[in-house]
């Protein structure tokens, strides 16, 4: 699995944060030296070791007080000011740009919209190199937070309100991300992938994503087709071209071109894909995608459906 | 009085220390009241539902028992008589107003205009609900306090004890004040 | 002893309780020291499950996806966790402390009100119970010691769960508040005769400033709580999205108490370390003053920083910033009280008892969670790192690191008074280590887990690189400090019984709780000393170089 650490960086946005960050922590790490060097140096340079005195009282020192007032005082100044210039370059104002993805956090899944494009996605987010792109941010249910690390910072998803953040990636890569604030029982599973492409494996990523898959005439995956329309799945999910279009689940339309599953608690193969389907309450307990117990022949049908949708 | 020995009595301080965390309570609320100020467009609200003229009377009347309570106050400090004939002016008052409080719920409730309708039901019967047990608790105290002057028993020197019970009265009174005028008053659109 | 001071004479008849015996005396007593005990033997028993609970979260965390416990369990443990040692254990056990020795500080036979002091505990405790009645109802609370909007509403969590939780926080939120008022009305009224405020101990002073945040603080979570409780139980909206109510007004009423309640966890640890540390140097605190109005500081500025917790909200920048500021100016004072207690042991002799190595090394540890603090008042870092296991990290470096060790340190110093007997210094620099060394192995590396990317709250979480091993260390550093917590626990057992007799003042310190017996009678003094200075027993034994002739202003 992918690092998903602040401290690697890979968008301007995560960048200025980063020099901030370096910043601060060195300064917090000189005071730090600075206050447990003089706490075990006192503690070392006056142990009593018997034979001393009583010690000489001192009552107070205004001009040491105000010294050690008004020092940090200067440096919480300087750190401001940093922050002030850091929160513009990390979080630009947005503008009347229009969002280019709008995500809408579920329990437990994220729905990624391409409103220009006109299509849904589920959990995995395609995003140009060096192209920022704003992120519309909403939620269907509880709050979630729409966090990537490398990619810049994080926003709460508040359901009745609509948040902005930029996202860039300046490297083609996979980043890893997950919902930052605790959203029930499963947050724990609600990993974000972004996938950050050059220009042209976006634009065909794009083009793909529009298509409408075929449907299957004969053969396993006609009859997982036939089952998904007729079993309850349909209530939930949506594929397009098949008369489904339930929005309590992810869209399933390209499901076989993502990576993982129920927001990367399975890896997307065929085998991972049976068993997710078999029993969705033992890989993610608590989840609304119910374990339907279905029969084995049932389940080799569906997967061998699901697998065409690339 | 200086103001150490008017804080160095711990009745008189505590009670203080009290109602300013009470204060802060209504405070809070009333501003959950403010915060959804013209949130519902259409339905029940403040500007269609409430009864300005009518409550404003019962206003009135609380008010006044403020000042039938400081009557009953001045009358114990001075060793006169009369402090039972305020002490229940005042209830009465109260009792009074709580009536009205009553007749405005129960009129609104026959519009069906209920704390689960929507946001303005929700704040206003939080707030005056509020508002209302602190009166019924007062009416109370207030009631316990004429027993016993019936009795015979309440004397001059227990006068702090009458003179927070009617701090209390006045915070009472007070937080009514600013509940009428942000829920009633401020009721146009 | 020739002045004998007049008494300001608490109201209540000292003959009845001493008629009564056993568990019934205890029940019923309105003796300040009986119920701080109860405060603190309360708090214990509730740490010992907050403590239990987190041991049980930390064994599910040490490896990637583990299923040792349910997600449901998992987030009960982490609420009642939370919940706990917040409401159960810090702020009862640090009342408990002030109830015990703010009077005997200043003198005073007992609290102000001693009736409503046995309210305020009655009333915590009652609050316990029905917070952990919710788990043999069937459902404890599971969403969060800070309870968030809509995910705490009826949609979402159905059960009873929040409703024990809201109603557990509303009858503690009353009973604090009465002992708070009581502690004011106590050092307002009871001090003897010579305690002027700018002689009182620095212990009562924050305990003072402390009762005074919680009057204003717990009003905010009350109200909030009630209209919670008001939409789960009477389909009231104030915080359901769906019919126009906002989740964000929960947040803005939450931290209104949340932020100061942080302080009013941190403020009597402050006057416990204000009190060890000049008694172990033997010398006079350094710029009682300083102290002493930086507090007052502290508490003005804790009403004017809650958005902090708010920053990923989005609430635009210029909210960002002013509560930026204010959160960053909170270290100010905070930074004088640190430095003033170094200079305290500057050139003084340095007794290291346990209680002062708890103290010394609070300065250390506390200092690590502030700063880390003050980095997250720092708007794009906390963009980036709030919710994970740095704010873990942050919060037990200032609740445990700072809090905790005050707590401890106070154990140490007052053990004595308490009981008449002294702890085992033995066991007790056992303790010491032990603690240092797994509450450091616990959370430091914490702060690594949350830069790379770690949320909290979740029940398990993917292999991704480092975080095995980085948890499996913070799992066995909880269980090096749960042994010294056995260590501790059998410390105070054995040496209740069969510790070295104390005598009135084992430790030569100068405050007036030191000039009575161990414990104290049940009238708390016989005479008092007079009071001349912020040092009665110094200036008492040294009458030719009290403090105010060695240059003390007074
Ligand atoms: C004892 C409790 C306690 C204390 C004392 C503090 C002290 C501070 N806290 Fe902390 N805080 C919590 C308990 C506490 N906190 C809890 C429980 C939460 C999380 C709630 C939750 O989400 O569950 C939290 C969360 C929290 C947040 C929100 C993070 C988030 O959710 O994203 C922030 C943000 O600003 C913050 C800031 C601070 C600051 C600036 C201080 C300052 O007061 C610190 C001041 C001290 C120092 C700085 C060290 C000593 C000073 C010097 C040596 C002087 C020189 C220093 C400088 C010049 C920097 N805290
Ligand atoms: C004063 C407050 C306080 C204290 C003392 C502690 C103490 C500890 N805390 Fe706690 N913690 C919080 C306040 C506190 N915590 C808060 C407010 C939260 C946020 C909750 C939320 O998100 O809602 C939190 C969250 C929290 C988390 C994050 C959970 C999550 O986000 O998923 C973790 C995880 O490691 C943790 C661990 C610990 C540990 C290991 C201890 C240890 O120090 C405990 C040590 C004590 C004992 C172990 C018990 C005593 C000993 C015995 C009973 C003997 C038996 C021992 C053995 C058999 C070894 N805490
Ligand atoms: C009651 C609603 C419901 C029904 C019925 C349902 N699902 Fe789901 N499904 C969900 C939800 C909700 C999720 C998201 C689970 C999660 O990640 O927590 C999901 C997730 C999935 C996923 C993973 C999607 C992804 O992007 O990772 C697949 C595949 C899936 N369902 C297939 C099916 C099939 C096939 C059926 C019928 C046999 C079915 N579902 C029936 C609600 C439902
Ligand atoms: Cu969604 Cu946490
Ligand atoms: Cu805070």
């Amino acid at each position: 699995m992918k690092s998903s650490s602040v401290f690697s960086p890979h968008s301007s946005f995560a960048w200025s944060i980063y020099h901030l960050n370096v910043f601060v922590l060195i300064a917090m790490g000189v005071i730090l030296l600075l206050v447990s060097g003089l706490v075990l140096y006192a503690s070392w340079r006056f142990r009593a070791i018997g034979g001393e005195g009583t010690p000489k009282p001192n009552f107070g020192n205004l001009r040491l007080e105000l010294m050690y007032t008004i020092l940090p005082a200067m440096l919480l100044a300087a750190i401001m000011v940093f922050t002030v210039r850091t929160m513009q370059s990390s979080d630009p104002p947005q503008g009347a740009h229009p969002d280019d993805v709008e995500v809408v956090g579920h329990q437990w899944w994220w729905e990624f919209r391409y409103p220009q494009a006109g299509f849904v996605t589920a959990n995995e987010v395609h995003i140009p190199v060096d192209t920022p792109m704003l992120f519309g941010l909403g939620a269907a249910d509880v709050i979630h937070d729409f966090w990537v690390p490398e990619l810049g910072r994080k926003e709460d998803m508040i359901p009745g309100t609509h948040g902005r953040i930029w996202l860039a990636a300046d490297r083609a890569n996979t980043y890893s991300g997950a919902c930052a604030e605790f959203c029930g029982v499963e947050h724990a599973w609600m990993r974000i992938r972004v996938i950050a492409q050059s220009k042209q494996e976006y634009a065909s990523w794009l083009h793909q994503q529009q298509q409408t898959p075929a449907l299957p005439a004969s053969g396993e995956a006609a009859a997982g087709l036939n089952l998904f329309q007729q079993l309850s799945c349909a209530n939930c999910h949506t594929i397009r071209g098949t008369g489904t279009s339930g929005t309590i689940g992810p869209d399933l339309t390209h499901l076989a071109s993502r990576e993982t599953l129920a927001a990367g608690r399975l890896n997307n193969t065929p085998d991972q894909l049976y068993l997710w389907l078999q029993q969705p309450d033992i890989y993610k307990p608590g989840s609304h995608m119910p374990n339907l117990h279905l029969t084995d022949m049932q389940l080799h049908s569906i997967v061998a459906y699901l697998e065409t949708l690339r | 009085m200086t103001s150490s020995e008017f804080f160095g009595n711990k009745t008189r301080l505590a009670v203080l220390l009290f109602l300013a965390s009470e204060g802060i309570f209504f405070a809070f609320l009333i501003t959950g009241y403010v915060f959804y100020h013209g949130a519902v467009k259409n339905g029940p609200d403040a500007h269609n539902s409430l009864d300005v003229l009518k409550t404003g009377i019962y206003t009135i009347i609380l008010l006044s028992s403020s000042a039938t309570i400081y009557m009953a106050e001045r009358a114990l400090k001075r060793k006169q008589k009369g402090f039972s004939f305020w002490m229940g002016i005042t209830v009465v008052c109260g009792l009074v107003f709580l009536f009205g409080e009553m007749r405005e719920y129960m009129r609104l409730l026959q519009q069906n205009v209920t704390i689960s309708r929507n946001l303005f039901g929700s704040t206003y019967y939080t707030v005056t609900g509020f508002h209302a047990a602190h009166v019924t608790i007062g009416i109370i105290l207030m009631g316990i306090l004429l027993l016993l002057s019936f009795r015979g028993g309440i004397k001059e020197k227990d006068h702090i004890g009458v003179e927070v019970i009617s701090y209390y009265w006045h915070f009472v009174d007070v937080v009514w004040v600013a509940v009428f005028s942000v829920i009633y008053l401020w009721s146009t659109r | 002893m020739s002045e004998i001071s007049v008494l300001p004479q608490p109201m209540h008849d000292l003959e009845v309780e001493e008629s009564r015996a056993g568990l019934l005396r205890w029940a019923a007593s309105v003796d300040h020291k009986q119920i701080a005990l109860m405060y603190m033997m309360a708090s214990i028993v509730f740490f010992v499950f907050g403590g239990v609970e987190a041991l049980l979260m930390r064994l599910q965390l040490a490896i990637p996806n583990n299923a040792f416990l349910s997600p449901e369990t998992y987030d009960q443990l982490f609420t009642l966790h939370g919940t706990t040692m917040i409401f159960l254990v810090t702020v009862p056990v640090l009342l408990g402390f002030g109830t015990y020795i703010v009077p005997l500080m200043i003198g005073a036979r007992d609290m102000a009100f001693p009736r409503l002091n046995a309210l305020g505990f009655w009333l915590f405790l009652f609050g316990g119970f029905l917070l952990y009645f919710s788990i043999l109802a069937g459902n404890a609370p599971d969403m969060g010691w800070f309870s968030y909007a809509p995910l705490s509403e009826k949609s979402y969590s159905s059960l009873g769960g929040v409703d024990y939780w809201a109603l557990g926080i509303l009858a503690i939120g009353i009973g604090t508040v009465s002992t708070a008022i009581n502690l004011i009305a106590t050092v307002a009224t009871l001090r003897v005769p010579g305690m002027t405020l700018r002689r009182l101990p620095l212990f009562a002073w924050m305990s003072a400033v402390n009762s005074f945040l919680i009057i204003f603080a717990m009003p905010a979570i009350n109200a909030a709580a009630a209209m919670l409780f008001i939409d789960r139980n009477l389909h009231a909206r104030f915080f359901t999205p769906d019919a126009g109510g906002s989740p964000v007004l929960w947040q803005h009423f939450f931290w209104n108490f949340g932020h100061p309640e942080v302080y009013i966890m941190i403020l009597p640890a402050f006057g416990i370390i204000s009190e060890v540390i000049p008694v172990f140097s033997r010398k006079a605190i350094f710029g009682y003053g300083f102290v002493a109005a930086s507090t007052v500081a502290i508490g003005l500025l804790s009403f004017g920083v809650w958005a902090h917790h708010m920053f990923a909200v989005g609430l635009g920048h210029p909210m960002d910033i002013f509560f930026a500021a204010g959160s960053a100016l909170i270290a100010i004072p905070t930074g004088i009280k640190i430095f003033n207690w170094i200079v305290t042991m500057w050139g003084g002799t340095i007794h290291f008892t346990t209680a002062m190595l708890f103290a010394v090394a609070f300065l250390i540890e506390f200092t690590i969670g502030g700063l880390s603090g003050v980095i997250f008042a720092v708007v794009p870092i906390d963009w980036q790192l709030t919710d994970t296991y740095f704010l873990v990290a942050h919060i037990h470096y200032v609740l445990f690191g700072g809090t905790m060790f005050g707590i401890l340190s106070g154990v140490y110093y007052w053990f004595p008074k308490f009981t008449g007997k002294m702890l085992s210094e033995k066991l007790g620099k056992w303790n010491f280590w032990l603690t240092v060394i797994g509450f450091n192995a616990t959370f430091f590396i914490q702060h690594v887990l949350g830069a790379e990317g770690m949320p909290r709250r979740v029940w398990t979480y993917p292999d991704l690189p480092h975080w095995y091993w980085m948890n499996m260390l913070s799992t066995v550093g909880a269980f090096v400090l749960g042994f010294a917590f056995l260590v501790l626990f059998w410390n105070i057992w054995r040496s209740r019984k069969m510790g070295e007799y104390a005598g009135d003042n084992p430790w030569s310190a100068w405050t007036l709780e030191w000039a009575t017996s161990s414990p104290p009678p049940i009238y708390n003094f016989a005479e008092v000393p007079p009071v001349h200075g912020r040092r009665p027993i110094w200036d008492l034994e040294n009458p030719e170089h009290t403090d105010a002739k060695q240059g003390g202003r007074s």
